[in-house]
């Protein structure tokens, strides 16, 4: 890691001596960016920390921007007083700005609202947080849910016995997509849900869990589950092999983009739906991160969210073998076009594990700011 | 002819060791220190202190409940549980509209709830006479249901008053202020020392060392264990007071896990894991080391895998010391 960015540092340092511009390698900004992460038994995260690295690397080799961003990642799994711990440690090294997917997002309010203060530039991804000076960096999860419950609702025609399969109750991820699912289905009278379980955002527990339904109730037509468990979900309903296969909204990973190909050989109508959920969004998060370091100004207007300090990222884009009118709860279209081949394409060298990911250009995050005058 | 060696008259200095085994986690935690603060430039200024000891005050208190079971012979693995569920009662009811009484009513409650976690397990373990491992792992999940019962989802909000005072070091004059912890410490240090004046502490000694004589002796075995297992739940709720001023708010799962390090520390404070010896002053130490090892490891720039693994190397050699002393002892004879 450490070697990694002093190769950055120094190839951004060749570059900048070699440009144009009037920047030399002594002009640079140094911003030190700590990474606060408490849960690490999932590649998700572990994608998440990558990409923020990935991004951190491209920022220092742009003789352009003329910044060297340094990164100090406590990534570890650990509780509430755990990360508060490693927040203190990294506002005592005297870090720029504090990057935070919350494991628990009101414990830590205070410790982020004292780095906010005392002058840290302090971004959450992944969950909103109602802290002061905090700015969160997150996708819509509710709406991330909305896109795949719409898909399933249509699909069947608005009628027919769906079950839910969430994961973990109490977590204000899953509160958030479920009460998304909820307002769509609440649209169509006809489907009836049958069955709602907990998954636990584990693939073996989604697929026990999916068996127990398909022997405890007749035809299900459909089945609207998330990501992490999706691949165990349509595992069991496989080794179930069912005469009619129920409708499953899938998961935007490279396990499943695979299971799905080979379900397509016995059964040449199966389609799904994978709405990305970005790790990106934690490399997204440094892109807003370095731009409030060089001193840009957020646009108010821009920013959203039950606490008015959130930052939107769009749904990068959606996993379909079909193309989906999508209609969103204001009544606006969109057409979500068909990947599958070019995906599955492109996933083919890499692992089971990799989500399909997306993340904010540079341009994309200075949209976010008020333009330079 | 043999000659018999004399039993080896033990220096002044390894007197004052075999009897008070937490000198030398004492001597641990000094050279923690020296090292955290070579890494750390801030270490011992008040702001970076403050914050350190106060994010390890709940663990503390919990480490000192434990070292009260441990003593008397047994181990209480629902400390997190009782931790959970009484930080979830203090959460819901200090709303950020609370009053100074509906405070204490609150910590009142919360002191109930605690103190009849910690007679549930005394029941089971003095008058069912069940194994108390096997007690306090049962009980351990119905104070975790109760406290997802209180509180599903993490929530709450204290009063900013109330949390900033605990928060921020106490302002005794214009230039001094000190980590309110450090006090808090302080008085358990002094509350230790005087206990350790009274005939509870003899009882408690007694119990641990060998049950059956103590009983012969007159010792009330049981309402001695009874007790401990009350002091437990006590400080864990005092640990559960803690970490509701200090994070401002409540999570049903808070004390998830921190059970096994509240024995991890109590055993690295020299407390004898098979009870009849020990020293809360020395269960602190213990706390202070395990989160001292954080420290040195994120600001040592090591990865996070590494601390896992220096904590389990810790453990062991905590658990190994006593057990080496006395195998050099023997073979010196």
């Amino acid at each position: 890691m450490r070697k990694k960015l002093l190769l950055a540092a120094a190839a951004a340092a060749t570059l900048a001596a070699f440009s144009f511009g009037t920047l030399s390698a002594q002009d640079e900004q140094v911003f030190t960016v700590g990474i606060s992460n408490s849960f690490v038994g999932s590649e998700w995260r572990t994608q998440m920390i990558q990409e923020i690295e990935n991004v951190a690397a491209e920022l220092s080799d742009d003789p352009e921007l003329g910044v060297d961003i340094e990164l100090v990642i406590e990534s570890e799994d650990t509780d509430a007083a755990g990360q508060e711990q490693q927040i203190q440690n990294l506002v005592n090294r005297g870090v720029d700005a504090i990057i935070v997917n919350p494991g628990d997002a009101e414990a830590l309010r205070l410790s982020l609202e004292d780095a906010a203060a005392a002058g840290v530039v302090v971004i959450s991804v992944d969950q909103e947080i109602d802290g002061e000076g905090v700015v969160n960096v997150v996708i819509d999860q509710a709406e991330w849910a909305r896109i795949s419950a719409r898909w399933l609702a249509e699909k069947l025609g608005g009628e027919g016995d769906i079950v839910l399969i969430e994961g973990f109750v109490g977590h204000p991820a899953n509160t958030a997509r479920m009460t998304g699912v909820e307002e769509v289905l609440a649209e169509y009278p006809g489907i009836n849900v049958v069955g709602r379980e907990s998954g636990m955002w584990d693939q073996a527990t989604g697929q026990q869990v999916m068996s127990d339904f398909l022997a405890s109730i007749p035809n299900i037509d459909g089945v609207w589950t998330q990501d992490g468990m999706a691949s165990g979900v349509l595992q069991a309903i496989v080794t179930a092999a069912p005469e009619e296969f129920p409708l499953v909204t899938g998961e935007a990973r490279a396990s499943y983009v695979r299971l799905w190909e080979s379900v397509l050989a016995d059964n040449p109508d199966f389609t799904g739906i994978g709405v990305v959920n970005p790790p990106g969004i934690g490399a997204s998060g440094l892109r807003v991160a370095v731009n409030l370091l060089l001193g840009n100004t957020i646009d108010e207007e821009q920013l959203a969210g039950p606490y008015g300090n959130t930052l939107y990222v769009p749904i990068p884009w959606v996993l379909l073998s079909e193309d989906f009118n999508y209609v969103n709860m204001d009544g606006e279209e969109s057409l979500l076009p068909a990947n599958f081949d070019e995906v599955l394409e492109e996933v083919a060298e890499l692992p089971d594990s990799y989500t399909l990911d997306g993340i904010l250009t540079a341009e994309e995050a200075a949209a976010y700011f008020v333009p330079a005058s | 002819m043999t000659t018999i060696s004399a039993p080896k008259t033990r220096s002044p200095i390894g007197r004052t060791f075999s009897r008070n085994p937490f000198l030398l986690s004492l001597i641990l935690l000094i050279i923690m220190i020296v090292i955290n603060r070579a890494l750390q430039d801030n270490m011992l200024e008040i702001g970076p202190l403050n914050g350190t000891l106060r994010t390890m005050m709940p663990a503390i208190f919990l480490a000192i409940g434990q070292t009260f079971v441990v003593i008397a012979g047994g181990v209480d693995l629902s400390v997190g549980s009782i931790l959970s569920m009484t930080n979830a009662i203090l959460a819901v009811m200090i709303t950020q509209e609370a009053t100074a009484d509906q405070a204490l009513v609150a910590i009142l409650v919360a002191l109930a709830a605690g103190l009849g976690a910690g007679a549930l397990n005394g029941f089971g373990v003095t008058v069912l006479r069940l194994q108390p491992i096997v007690t306090t792992y049962a009980t351990s999940f119905i104070f975790a249901g109760i406290a997802l019962r209180i509180l599903p989802e993490p929530g709450g909000r204290l009063p900013r008053d109330l949390t900033s005072f605990y928060r921020n070091p106490l302002q005794l004059s214009e230039s001094f202020a000190i980590p309110l912890s450090l006090i808090l410490i302080t008085l358990l240090v002094i509350f230790w020392l005087v206990l350790s004046r009274t005939r509870f502490k003899q009882f408690l000694f007694a119990t641990g060392g060998n049950a059956d004589a103590a009983y012969t002796t007159g010792v009330r075995v049981s309402r001695v264990k009874f007790t401990t297992y009350l002091l437990s739940a006590l400080f864990a709720t005092l640990g559960a007071l803690a970490l509701t001023l200090g994070t401002g708010t409540g999570n049903p799962r808070a004390g998830e896990l921190m059970t096994l390090p509240s024995v991890v520390a109590v055993v690295l404070g020299g407390t004898r894991l098979a009870g009849g010896q020990g020293n809360i002053i020395g269960s602190i130490i213990g706390v202070l080391i395990l989160g001292l090892i954080g420290n040195i490891i994120s600001f040592g720039d090591l990865d996070s895998w590494v601390r896992p693994l220096v904590d389990a190397l810790i453990i062991i050699a905590a658990l190994a010391i006593p057990g080496v002393i006395g195998l050099v002892r023997r073979l010196n004879q």
